[in-house]
């Protein structure tokens, strides 16, 4: 009786549009009308929301000229392909160690790699600006007690040595994050395969090579997409380390930085979204080539 | 109605499928527990406990921020500033302005330097709600006045400063850095003349004779006797910004921009300076080192790895606050020129207030801005407080402005400050400046970078090269933008 009423048959047909509801209103809301508006801006130079003038492609035509443009994307891409080429095999590397059943507190070694990850992206620029300062940085401290290296060396004002200062604490962040995703695929790798490899005379390198390998290419490719993703995304550390800037010679601006300074500090929201969507578009392409180049959307056999 | 039996899933109460535990096996929880079972969840709450916990803590704290909201502050006139100091120091005027006028309430606000900027230039974009009275830095003033007058959220002061006599009563050159097209949007807070900044005990054990060190020549040449690469260094300067290039630049007449908002930065004062600076902060005859800011830059003075540094009215007080410990130790001299009888001093910094166009009353706003910035009495109080020297030329008159001081080895900070007042260089402001501080910047640095390798081989040629490429640079951006 109360399944042939009007009312309930009124909630069975309308229920799950009620449910993704808040799903498709947000995302409409803040997510396509933004992406939409931001392609309409794209053809404005703008004063912020208020004045804009048409300019047709003229954004784009500037941006590929733009110096400024040229080496936040550069930087940013040199950040990325350190990121990932360092910090992917260091992660495999700590994941396959933290894998050994010998080691003792495998679980005290596992949230201390992991816990800079907690601490958030703030915390990590503040504490690494201090840890690069001259004369009082503990990594000057250091190099000078073990190497006689200058004392006073300015990592964060030196442009050369931005970019190795930014690198390195991304490691520390994000090491020990990727390296719990090594370790779950790594758990998961069939243990009778590594039975049948060592039966067939296999040693350690060929077990790495044609067992453990083929087993977490699944998840290494998500690793690889998901720091190159987040590696173009990069903002609050340079942000925070180089005080509120690009640092000298802009050698700590990256895309995202520009994006913000372009649309929030110039006021000029077209060519913003200019940058938003190169970025964007420079992702989505990095992002197919790694799936295609790694075989992703290969049949598996 | 919603039944298990509809969703055929089976029992979907944890405290079904579980057996009893006693109560003292979770004791952080057991209060939770009785005080389900006491009002019966247990056997309509599904989901289990944690999440009937967090159901019942997220409905209590929103139940108390609903009927404990926090309170909105009701004032008639709304300040805001991003000076701690400056904020201190309001707050201390304010009651005497409320008493002179009665029913009138003033909420000061201290905010973050870049949330003023960035919150500021949002609102006003969007339209939203605004302070009546905002503090600006001087770097980031210009960046309000891009695009048409309708669409500045300032207020034209210009009208009201003529018809007050204020715009002769005040350092004219403070008002450049507030003008666009004309008109003048802010109220300048400050003058800040720049002055050095010395270890008095320092430069007398090394046997420099401050009275000598009239030209940068003689300031140079006794820089390179008393530096020690790695210990010790005369002055500290940056070879990776331009924060401290462009108070020599605006000391011989340079700048980023002219009056009538053409860009310098690539004319021949600019190249000259940058030649003359380059060899002081880069390459084996250097004088300078930059520890930083903050505590770094305490220790480095206190140590003696620095002699001395450039010091705008405003830095004297960080001084005396962050090195306490040198009291009687530190003294203040006149920059040196950069000839004969040349400009003895500089500029650095700058703040205005501005009347925001949401302001519901512009006269009493522009009451409060006179009373916090023009009133003698609260500036005597204020430089006493923040050593600060205002722009109203009558108040340093006022005794405040010729105490010695103790800090300063007995100099009488104020006198030495407003005497070099009258000579503070304009600087120019654009929608542009940033960029334009940001790109100077960047020649510093290569400039530097290629000094340490190449020395003067080309130098000359590699710096005109820069200029000229920065100034493009801009001005590529500038000629853009069609507001």
């Amino acid at each position: 009786m109360f399944r042939s009423s009007k009312l309930y048959r009124f909630q069975y047909r309308y229920a799950p549009y009620v449910f993704v509801s808040p799903f498709i209103i947000t995302f409409l809301v803040f997510g396509l009308y933004p992406l939409v508006k931001s392609l309409v801006l794209s053809t404005y130079i703008t004063n912020g929301p208020k004045s804009r003038i048409f300019v047709g492609l003229d954004n784009f035509r500037f941006m590929i000229t733009d110096p400024d443009f040229r080496k936040a994307a550069w930087n940013t891409s040199v950040f990325a392909f350190f990121s990932v080429f360092l910090q992917l095999p260091l992660s495999l590397g700590l994941a396959l160690l933290l894998n050994r059943k010998l080691l003792k507190a495998r679980n005290v070694f596992r949230f201390t790699f992991f816990s800079p990850h907690l601490v958030g992206q703030v915390f990590v620029g503040v504490l690494f600006a201090l840890i690069f300062a001259p004369r009082f940085g503990l990594l000057n401290i250091a190099l000078h007690a073990l190497a006689k290296f200058p004392n006073d060396t300015r990592w964060l004002q030196t442009p050369s040595l931005i970019m190795p200062a930014l690198v390195v604490t991304s490691l520390w962040m994000y090491v020990g994050f990727n390296m719990i995703y090594f370790l779950a695929a790594l758990q998961a790798v069939d243990q009778e395969l590594y039975e049948a490899a060592t039966v067939d005379g296999a040693n350690a390198f060929q077990q790495f090579l044609h067992v453990t390998l083929p087993g977490i290419r699944p998840v290494a490719v998500f690793v690889v997409v998901l720091s190159t993703i987040g590696s173009f995304q990069l903002f609050e550390l340079p942000y925070l380390m180089l005080g509120n800037g690009p640092g000298p010679d802009n050698a700590g601006l990256t895309v995202v930085m520009y994006l913000y300074q372009t649309g929030f500090d110039s006021g000029d929201l077209g060519y913003a979204s200019v940058v938003g969507w190169s970025l964007a578009l420079g992702v989505l392409l990095l992002s197919i080539a790694q799936m295609r180049l790694t075989g992703t959307w290969k049949k598996e056999d | 109605m919603w039944r298990d039996q509809d969703l055929n899933i089976g029992p979907l109460s944890v405290f079904e499928s579980q057996p009893q535990r006693p109560a003292v096996l979770s004791s952080r929880l057991c209060i939770w527990t009785v005080l389900i079972k006491q009002v019966g969840m247990e056997d309509h709450f599904p989901f289990g406990k944690a999440p009937f916990i967090i159901l019942v803590l997220t409905l209590v704290s929103g139940g108390w921020l609903l009927v404990n909201p926090v309170e909105k502050k009701e004032s008639t006139l709304q300040f805001w500033t991003f000076a701690r100091t400056h904020a201190m120091a309001y707050k201390q005027a304010v009651p005497s302005f409320e008493k002179k006028h009665p029913g009138v309430t003033v909420d000061v606000q201290l905010v973050h330097g870049t949330a003023v900027t960035s919150r500021l230039r949002a609102a006003f974009w969007a339209d939203l709600d605004v302070p009546d009275l905002v503090e600006v830095e001087i770097g980031s003033a210009g960046t309000f006045f891009r695009g048409p007058h309708e669409e500045i959220g300032f207020v034209d002061l210009t009208p009201l400063l003529e018809k007050t006599g204020l715009i002769d009563r005040i350092v004219k050159s403070r008002f450049a850095p507030y003008t666009s097209k004309g008109r003048i949007y802010g109220l300048p807070h400050d003058v800040h003349p720049v002055m050095l900044a010395y270890r008095r005990d320092l430069f007398e054990k090394h046997g420099i004779d401050v009275s000598e060190l009239t030209t940068w020549d003689k300031f140079v040449e006794a820089g390179r006797k008393v530096t020690a690469l790695g210990e010790r260094y005369m002055i500290q300067l940056s070879d990776a910004s331009a924060a401290y290039m462009e108070t020599f630049l605006f000391q011989r007449g340079g700048g980023y921009f002219d009056q009538d908002g053409k860009l310098i930065i690539d004319n021949e004062i600019a190249i000259e300076t940058v030649k003359w600076y380059i060899p002081l902060v880069a390459g084996p005859k250097r004088i300078s080192s930059d520890p930083g800011w903050g505590q770094p830059f305490a220790q480095a003075f206190e140590d003696g790895y620095i002699l001395s540094a450039i010091c705008p009215d405003w830095r004297s007080k960080s001084i005396e606050k962050d090195i306490a410990r040198l009291s009687g130790k530190m003294a203040l001299m006149k920059l040196p020129a950069f000839e004969p009888g040349g400009r003895r001093t500089s500029t650095w910094g700058g703040t205005m207030v501005g009347i925001t166009k949401h302001c519901k009353d512009k006269e009493l706003a522009f009451k409060l801005a006179r009373h916090l910035y023009l009133d003698t009495e609260e500036l005597a109080k204020n430089f006493r407080e923040i050593n600060i020297l205002p722009p109203l030329k009558d108040a340093w008159q006022h005794e405040a402005f010729n105490e010695p001081r103790e800090y300063w080895s007995g100099q009488p900070l104020g006198k030495l400050y407003t005497e070099l007042a009258p000579s503070v260089p304009a600087q120019y402001t654009h929608p542009y400046i940033q960029l334009a501080k940001s790109k100077l910047g960047g020649v510093v640095s290569t400039c530097a970078a290629y000094y340490r390798r190449n020395g003067d081989e080309g130098f000359d040629a590699f710096v005109r090269r820069r200029l000229k490429e920065a100034a493009r640079e801009i001005r590529k951006f500038s000629n853009r933008n069609p507001f």
